[in-house]
């Protein structure tokens, strides 16, 4: 039985002792101060909250804290100055992705996770990885090219 | 003062929580954390205990037992089903059209199962299958039909000091097999409707012929009634015995809201399926996009 929670936030890490139902994305961003973990709908379904678990992409507002003991959590502060932070980042500056901003550290997270498992996706393979993730400014497309963008000019770094 | 929360790491900590506090369960979380959702910076609150098994690694994985049968642990994420290649196609096409990646990393079977919304999408194929759902509690295990263990809308058979500890789903060689979801969108979406169809034909003979509606009735339906007025029967017979199974069908389904769309789809599915064994399709999957 647990009485506190241990886990890892961008590789630091966090203990927490309060209630376990509290939302995981309360923890990042009212505790660890990461607001680029954005809330929108707070049900799972806009994507803006999406972090990284355990290599997978999940979204923070339906995962209670009492259920990431052990886990390692990656959010857009962790990523943003690694080599394929940049390049993602970089490419969606390059390709014009970013209207109003508010979906974009979650669609990078979707991104990142996408090329982590498939560096050369198709048009199809990265809108089906960015699907959970909603944008009421730029109609996708160039969302979709600058993440395209950033797996040609990424190459061998998603390889590996 | 909110409820006790408790965090079990093993599943013998967790049935001795259950029995003595009745706890609910939380597996992933993504039915229980939205019920109880209260706004941004708050913590869900839930009229009950909640007892949150997440971590609890007998409850995880997918085996295949080596007798035709596969076990899915009740935590399995359906984006492990959705990619494994021991569980059978319907079964895995279903976890695959599960909400986005997100949810399909965090959503489990087990909560699909025990949540028991008609709209559900994995017990569908899972009925169709004769999955059998294994109970586990301090007195032992049980196992029964999942089509039985899901009573209704959201009721279960699921006793108080009880958890589900996982699903066993028979082989199946299916010769024609269709699975369809009808969404508002591809992603995200709930289902308004879905299907699964299968049969077995073996020298012109339809050996099996089985079918489950989702979110057409207080809970799945199957109708074995219906099916067995195509069981035994020659493929040949089948347009004249078309039109008896398709009324047996309508009257086994039971929608609650748009009843005239669902009974019209349910009907277009089914007859689209059965068109396609009579003008002899080639086996394998029916109208796969």
């Amino acid at each position: 039985m647990l009485s506190e929670i241990v886990f890892y936030v961008n590789d630091r890490k966090t203990v927490f002792s309060g209630n376990p139902l509290t939302r995981l994305i309360d923890v990042l961003r009212e505790d660890l101060h990461l607001t680029g973990v954005k809330e929108g709908c707070g049900e799972g379904e806009c994507g803006a909250c999406s972090v990284i678990k355990d290599g997978k992409l999940v979204t923070s507002c339906i995962i209670p804290v009492g259920a990431v003991n052990g886990s390692h959590i990656y959010t857009i502060e962790g990523i943003r100055d690694t080599d394929k932070g940049k390049c993602l980042v970089d490419a969606f500056a390059e390709g014009g992705a970013v209207q109003c901003g508010f979906c974009i550290p979650g669609m990078v997270m979707a991104a990142y996770a996408l090329l982590e498992e498939n560096p050369t996706p198709s048009e199809e393979e990265i809108r089906k990885g960015i699907s959970g993730n909603i944008c009421r400014c730029t109609g996708y497309d160039l969302i979709v090219e600058s993440i395209k963008l950033a797996s040609e000019k990424g190459g061998e770094l998603w390889a590996k | 003062m909110g409820e006790m929360i408790y965090i079990p790491t093993t599943l013998e900590e967790a049935l001795r929580i259950r029995k003595e506090t009745g706890a609910h369960l939380l597996a992933g979380g993504s039915d229980i954390m939205v019920q109880g959702k209260r706004g941004i910076g708050l913590h869900p609150e839930l009229p009950y205990p909640v007892m949150i098994i997440t971590s609890i690694p007998e409850l995880k994985g997918i085996t295949d037992n080596g007798d035709g049968t596969v076990t899915i642990g009740a935590l399995t994420i359906p984006s492990e089903i959705a990619s494994s290649n021991i569980v059978p196609w319907h079964v895995r096409k279903a976890a695959a059209g599960m909400g986005a990646i997100a949810l399909r990393n965090t959503a489990t079977i087990g909560g699909n199962i025990g949540n028991a919304s008609p709209k559900g999408d994995l017990p569908q194929p899972l009925i169709l299958l004769d999955a059998e759902v294994v109970l586990s509690s301090e007195s032992g295990e049980r196992r029964m039909l999942l089509d039985d263990f899901i009573l209704g809308a959201k009721k279960t058979a699921l006793r108080e000091d009880e958890i589900i500890k996982g699903v066993v789903i028979p082989a199946h060689s299916f010769t024609y097999s269709y699975y369809r979801k009808i969404g508002m969108r591809r992603a995200n979406a709930i289902s308004k409707l879905s299907l699964s169809a299968a049969a077995v034909v073996k020298d012109g003979e339809i050996i099996d012929f089985r079918a489950s509606s989702g979110a057409a009735g207080p809970k799945v339906i199957r109708s074995r009634e219906a099916e067995n007025i195509l069981k035994g029967h020659m493929v040949a017979e089948l347009p004249e015995l078309k039109e008896s199974f398709l009324s047996a069908w309508n009257d086994a389904i039971s929608p609650h809201a748009m009843p005239e769309y669902r009974r019209h789809t349910t009907r277009r599915m089914l007859e689209y399926f059965i068109d396609e064994i009579i003008r002899g399709a080639e086996p394998g999957i029916i109208g796969e996009d």
